[in-house]
C-alpha cells in the first residue's frame, strides 16, 4: 500500500470515531465534512485510469457539497434551533467509541471476505467504506438529536460513494451527480423539517416524537 | 554500545528535573512573568534531602515504602529504554512488558501508601488515578504491541533503536500514520500518567481537582525528595517514549548521540509546557473520554498493523 | 415522430405544471390545475402505452430511458391512481378552505410538491438507467415528505420525520445494491456506463458474478422494500398514511408503494437468471411477502384508527403482491393483477376516510358510526372498498388473490398457502368488524348530513364498478396487459 492511501484510510477511520465519540454538534459537522472531503479526494487519487475532466468535475463538485456547502447548512440549522450538544444519547460517549472499533473490526473482516473481483487492488478502501457506513447506520439509530441523524446518514452516504467509486469503476458523471443533488436536497429537507420540529415542539429529541403507536 | 547506554542514563538522572524546570520556564514565559529559575527542582531536592521526615501513627511500612519502591521501579524503566537511538542497557525479547508493569508497580505502591495513610483525602484521590490508569495503561500496551508487530521486535531497544525496520526518519515514511497514531496516544498517556494538564494541574491544592497531588500529600523530607525526583523520572522515561516515536532523528556517529538526545527531550518539554499553557483542565469526567480517546488510537494503530 | 418524445412530454408535463402552481392566484385556481394537469398528463400516458402496445418497447436519451410493456402498464396505473386523487383533491381541499383551513401558501405548495411527485414517480418508471432510477426513488421521498406535514402539526412532523430518515436510509441500502449489481457485471465486460443499464444486464445475466448479484439483491430488497412498506422495515407505514391528506394518502398507497415495488421488479430476472435459475431471489421475495401479510393482519385487529387501517392494509396487500411475484410463473401474472385492483380500491377507500374524517372530525373508528344513514355516498365507499380489500368476492381483489392462492397450490408451496390463508383470514375477520360497525351502529353525535356532488359519486361508484366488473369479467385485452407485463419479469400466465 503507497503512503497515500494509508493515510487517507487512517484520517476516515479517525474522522468516524471522533463522530462517535463527540459531543458537540458543531465539532460533529466539521468531521463529517472532513470525511467527505477525503473520500472526494480519495475517489480521484486513487483511480488506476487517469485522470478525466468527468471525474475531476465529480470530485470537484463532492469536495465543495460535502465539506463547505452541507456543513453551512447544517450548522446554521443548529443556531437556529439553538442546539449545541448532543446530551445523553441512546449509547454513552466512551461505549460509542469502543463499538465503534468493534464495527472497523468487523468492517475489515467483511473486506477480507469479499469476492476479488470487487477488490481487485485489495486497497483498504472498501472496508473502510464499509465502516464508514455502519458507522452512520449507528449514529442514526444512537443519537436523540435530528441533527445527529441528519450527520448520520451523511456518513452513510459518503461511505456508500467511496463505495461506488471504487467498486464500480465508471459510473456514469450524470449519475454520480444525480445522486449529490439528491444528498443536497436530503439534507436540506431534513435541515427544513428539524426546524420545523424546534419550533412545534420546542426541541429537536427525535425520541420524545413517539404519540404515534400501534 | 554499552558505553552510550550507560552514558544516556547518566544524563536521565541528571538532567531530568531539568526537564521540569523548562517546562515551568515555558509555562512561565506564556504567562509573561519571569518564573522559577530552571535550575529551581534541584534546589527543592537539597531543601528536601537536609529535612526530617513526620510519619503519622496512622501509617505502617507500607507508607514509608511507597516512595523508595516507586523510585526504584522508575529507575528500573529508565535502564529498559532506550533514547536517541542509542539501545538501552538492559535489552531482552519482551521487555516492553517489564516497562509498563515496572510503572505499574510504581503507580500501585503510590497509591497503596496513599490508601495507608487512612484519610479519605488521599483516598479520593487514589481512586481517580486508579480509575484513569485502567484506561490509559491498555492505551500504552496496545500501542506498544502495535509497534511490536510492525517492527517484528518484542524489545523496547528493538523497536527505537534496532538496525533496520525500527522506527526511524526513514521508516516513518513507510509506516508513518500508524506511528503518528501510537505517538498521539503515548502523547496523551505521558500527559495523564505524569499529571499534566488537561489531565491533573500539578499546581493545584484543591480538593475538586487534585489527582496525583493529593496522593503524595503526607509524604515529606526525603520521601517526598523521592517523590518529586521520581516524578522527573516519569517525565524522561515516558518522554523518551514519546519522542522515539514522533522524534526519531537518529544521529549517524554516536558521538553526537547524547547530545541529540536531550536536545529532542527538551524540545518535548517545551512542546509541553506549550500544551499546558494554551489548554485548559478538563473536568473530572471527561478524562476518561480523553483516554479512551487515546486507547482509540491505539486500536486503530493495531488493527491496520495487523491487515 | 420520434416515440421517445412521448417519454420526454410525460416526464417535462408535471414539471412545468408544478412550477406553474407556484404562481397561481388563488386556491381554487391551484386545485382546478391540478385537476386539469392530470387529465393531460393521464391522456399523454394512454398515448404512450398505445405506442408501447403498438411499436415494442420505446427508448429515449440513447438507452437511459425506456418504456417497455412493464412499465407502460404501471405508467397507466399511476396516471389513473393520480386522476382520481387529483379530482378528489377538488373536493377534499375544497371543503377545507370552505372552513379556512387551505390558504393560498399551502396551496401552492401542495401543486407544486403533487407535481413534482408525479414527476419523479414517471421517472422512476421509465428509466433504463439503475442510477437514475435511485436518483428518481430518492427524489420521490423528498418530494412526498413535505406533502405528509402540508399541515404543520406535532403528529405530521413526527410521521414525516420517521419517514424522512427511514426511506432515506432505506434507500442508501438501496444504492449499495444498486452499486454491487453493477460491479457483478465485471465478468460479462460490461463498461462503466453500461454496466447499469437494466437491457444492458438483462442481455447479460447469464454472465454476470453470482455473489456480488445476491449480495446486492439482498440489500436492493431491504432498501427498496423498506420504500415499499414489506415488514419488517414499514415502521414509518402506519404513521405517513395516518397523517398526511387523503388525496396524497390515496397516491401514496395507490402507487409509492408500487413504484418501489416494480424497482424490486425489475432486479428480479437479473438475479434469478445469474444465480441459475434456482428460485434464490423468489424464495427470498416470498418470504417478506408472508412476513407482511402475517404482521399486518396482527396489527389491523387492534386498529382504532380509520387510515392506520387502511395503511396496514396497504402493508398486507404488497405483501400479497410479493407473494405472488415470489411464486412465479402464474403468481406473476396474478401479481400484476393485484397491483391495479390494490390501487383503485384502496384510493375509494381513502377517499372515503377522508371524507368521512372531515365530516366527524376524527379518523377513530369508535367516533365515526352510522356512516351509512350520514353520508350514503361516502360511508357505502368506505364498506364497500374495506369489503372489497379484505376479499370478499365477486370484487376483483378477491380474484387475483384466489390466482395467487391457485398458483401456490400448484407449486406445492403448502407452507406459503396455508400462511397466506391464515393472514388473510385474520384481516379479513378483523376489518369486517371494524367496517360492520363504522357502516351500521347508529351515531353517538349528530353530523351533518353529506351533500354529496355528481363528482363524489363518481369518484366512489365507477371505481368500485370497475372492481365488480374486473372481478366478473377480465377481458382480453386487460389480461393482454398484465400478461405481457409479467412476461417482461419472466413470468408467464
Amino acid at each position: 500500500m503507497n503512503a497515500w492511501t494509508d493515510a487517507i484510510v487512517v484520517l476516515v477511520a479517525l474522522t468516524n470515531l471522533a463522530l462517535l465519540g463527540s459531543s458537540r454538534l458543531s465539532v460533529c459537522i466539521r468531521v463529517v465534512a472532513i470525511q467527505g472531503i477525503f473520500f472526494g479526494l480519495a475517489a480521484v487519487l486513487l483511480r488506476a485510469e487517469p485522470l478525466t475532466m468527468d471525474l475531476g468535475l465529480v470530485a470537484l463538485a463532492s469536495v465543495v457539497m460535502k465539506g463547505i456547502v452541507f456543513p453551512a447548512l447544517l450548522l446554521r440549522t443548529a443556531r437556529n434551533v439553538n442546539i449545541r450538544r448532543e446530551v445523553e444519547p441512546f449509547v454513552g460517549f466512551t461505549t460509542s467509541l469502543f463499538i465503534g472499533l468493534g464495527l472497523l473490526g468487523i468492517a475489515l473482516w467483511i473486506g477480507s471476505q469479499l469476492p476479488s473481483a470487487a477488490n481487485p487492488t485489495g486497497s483498504l478502501v472498501i472496508p473502510l467504506a464499509l465502516f464508514t457506513v455502519m458507522v452512520g447506520l449507528f449514529t442514526i439509530a444512537s443519537r436523540k438529536k435530528a441533527i445527529s441523524q441528519v450527520l448520520g446518514y451523511l456518513t452513510m452516504e459518503n461511505g456508500i460513494f467511496a463505495f461506488g467509486v471504487t467498486v464500480v469503476g465508471g459510473i456514469p458523471v450524470l449519475v454520480e451527480l444525480g445522486v449529490l443533488m439528491d444528498v443536497f436536497v436530503a439534507v436540506f429537507v431534513m435541515c427544513i423539517a428539524t426546524w420545523h420540529i424546534s419550533r412545534e415542539f420546542d426541541h429537536i429529541d427525535v425520541d420524545q416524537l413517539n404519540a404515534l403507536k400501534g | 554500545m554499552a558505553v552510550e547506554s550507560l552514558i544516556s542514563v547518566v544524563l536521565a538522572l541528571v538532567l531530568a528535573p531539568l526537564f521540569l524546570g523548562v517546562i515551568n520556564r515555558v509555562k512561565a514565559i506564556f504567562a509573561g512573568r519571569t518564573g522559577q529559575p530552571l535550575l529551581q527542582t534541584y534546589y527543592d531536592l537539597a531543601k528536601l534531602l537536609r529535612k526530617g521526615a513526620v510519619y503519622s501513627r496512622t501509617t505502617t511500612w507500607v507508607f514509608r515504602a511507597g516512595p523508595t519502591v516507586a523510585l526504584a521501579a522508575t529507575l528500573a524503566a529508565l535502564v529498559v529504554m532506550p533514547l536517541g537511538g542509542t539501545p538501552a542497557l538492559v535489552s531482552f525479547p519482551g521487555d516492553l512488558v517489564l516497562f509498563a508493569y515496572l510503572l505499574g508497580l510504581g503507580r500501585f505502591f503510590t497509591v497503596v501508601a496513599a490508601l495507608d495513610t487512612g484519610s479519605s483525602f488521599e483516598g479520593m484521590g487514589a481512586s481517580r488515578e486508579v480509575q484513569f490508569a485502567a484506561v490509559a495503561e491498555p492505551a500504552l500496551l496496545l500501542g506498544l504491541a502495535a509497534l511490536a508487530v510492525r517492527t517484528h521486535s518484542l524489545s523496547l531497544s528493538g523497536i527505537f533503536a534496532g538496525p533496520a525496520g525500527s522506527v526511524t526518519l526513514q521508516a516513518w515514511i513507510q509506516m508513518g500514520p500508524i506511528v503518528l497514531l501510537v505517538g498521539g496516544a503515548f502523547l496523551i498517556v505521558f500527559l495523564a500518567e505524569n499529571a499534566r494538564i488537561p489531565v491533573d494541574d500539578p499546581n493545584t491544592h484543591l480538593e475538586l481537582t487534585m489527582i496525583h497531588e493529593v496522593m503524595v500529600l503526607d509524604h515529606s523530607g526525603p520521601d517526598f525528595a523521592f517523590i518529586q525526583y521520581g516524578g522527573a523520572l516519569k517525565h524522561w522515561v515516558l518522554g523518551a517514549l514519546v519522542v522515539g516515536c514522533l522524534l526519531p532523528v537518529h544521529p549517524a556517529s554516536a558521538l553526537w548521540a547524547p547530545a541529540v538526545s536531550v536536545a529532542e527531550m527538551l524540545t518535548l518539554a517545551v512542546v509541553v509546557g506549550i500544551i499546558e499553557s494554551v489548554m485548559a483542565r478538563l473536568r473530572l469526567v471527561s478524562v476518561p473520554h480523553l483516554l479512551a480517546g487515546a486507547l482509540t488510537l491505539s486500536v486503530v494503530a493495531l488493527v491496520l498493523v495487523i491487515y | 415522430m420520434d416515440a421517445g418524445l412521448l417519454i420526454w412530454f410525460q416526464v417535462v408535463v408535471p414539471v412545468l405544471v408544478g412550477a406553474a402552481c407556484l404562481l397561481m392566484q388563488s386556491p381554487r385556481t391551484v386545485l382546478a390545475s391540478v385537476a386539469g394537469g392530470s387529465v393531460v398528463m393521464a391522456a399523454s400516458a394512454a398515448g404512450a402505452a398505445w405506442a408501447v402496445h403498438a411499436l415494442g418497447p420505446i427508448h429515449a436519451v440513447g438507452e437511459w430511458f425506456l418504456l417497455d410493456a412493464l412499465s407502460a402498464y404501471h405508467l397507466v396505473l399511476l396516471e389513473i391512481v393520480f386522476c382520481l386523487s387529483s379530482f378528489y383533491a377538488w373536493r377534499y381541499f375544497g371543503h377545507e378552505q370552505e372552513a379556512g383551513h387551505f390558504d393560498l401558501r399551502i396551496a401552492r405548495r401542495f401543486g407544486a410538491l403533487w407535481f413534482g411527485a408525479a414527476a419523479s414517480m414517471t421517472l422512476v418508471l421509465v428509466s433504463n438507467n439503475l442510477g437514475i432510477l435511485w436518483v428518481s426513488v430518492e427524489a420521490t421521498t423528498l418530494l412526498t415528505a413535505f406533502l405528509i406535514c402540508l399541515h404543520v402539526t406535532p403528529s405530521s412532523l413526527e410521521a414525516m420525520w420517521k419517514y424522512l430518515i427511514m426511506c432515506s436510509v432505506g434507500v442508501a441500502f438501496a444504492f449499495i445494491g444498486t452499486l454491487l449489481v453493477g460491479a457483478s457485471a465485471g465478468p460479462a465486460r460490461l463498461s462503466g456506463s453500461d454496466a447499469l443499464l437494466w437491457t444492458r444486464l438483462s442481455a447479460a445475466a447469464g454472465n454476470l458474478d453470482p455473489t456480488l448479484l445476491k449480495m446486492g439483491f439482498i440489500f436492493l430488497l431491504v432498501g427498496y422494500g423498506t420504500k415499499a412498506g414489506l415488514a419488517p422495515m414499514h415502521g414509518w407505514l402506519p404513521d405517513a398514511h395516518s397523517q398526511a391528506p387523503a388525496p396524497v394518502s390515496a397516491v401514496f398507497s395507490g402507487f409509492l408503494l408500487n413504484s418501489a415495488l416494480y424497482c424490486i421488479m425489475r432486479y428480479v430476472p437479473i438475479v434469478e437468471s445469474g444465480t441459475g435459475h434456482v428460485g434464490w431471489a423468489l424464495d427470498i421475495l416470498t418470504v417478506f411477502g408472508l412476513v407482511s401479510i402475517l404482521i399486518a393482519a396482527g396489527f389491523i385487529v387492534f386498529q382504532r384508527d380509520a387510515k392506520r387501517l387502511l395503511a396496514y392494509s396497504s402493508v398486507e396487500h404488497m405483501g400479497i403482491i410479493a407473494l405472488g411475484l415470489g411464486l412465479g410463473g402464474f403468481g406473476t401474472f396474478a401479481a400484476m393483477f393485484h397491483a391495479a385492483n390494490h390501487s383503485i380500491c384502496k384510493s375509494v377507500g381513502f377517499f372515503s376516510a377522508g371524507r368521512l374524517g372531515q365530516m366527524y372530525g376524527t379518523h377513530d373508528i369508535t367516533k365515526m358510526k352510522g356512516v351509512l344513514r350520514t353520508a350514503p355516498v361516502w360511508g357505502g365507499g368506505f364498506f364497500v372498498s374495506l369489503l372489497a380489500l379484505i376479499g370478499v368476492a365477486p370484487f376483483a381483489i378477491f380474484m387475483s388473490e384466489f390466482q395467487i392462492l391457485r398458483t401456490a397450490l400448484d407449486t406445492g408451496s403448502i407452507v406459503a398457502l396455508v400462511l397466506f390463508l391464515a393472514g388473510t383470514s385474520i384481516v379479513f375477520v378483523g376489518a369486517l368488524r371494524h367496517a360492520v360497525s363504522v357502516a351500521w351502529e347508529p351515531p353517538d353525535v349528530h353530523i351533518e348530513p353529506e351533500h354529496a356532488g355528481v363528482l363524489d359519486y363518481v369518484l366512489v361508484v365507477l371505481p368500485l364498478a370497475a372492481l365488480l366488473a374486473l372481478g366478473l369479467y377480465l377481458p382480453d385485452f386487460v389480461s393482454g396487459t398484465f400478461a405481457q407485463a409479467a412476461r417482461v419479469i419472466g413470468g408467464a400466465p
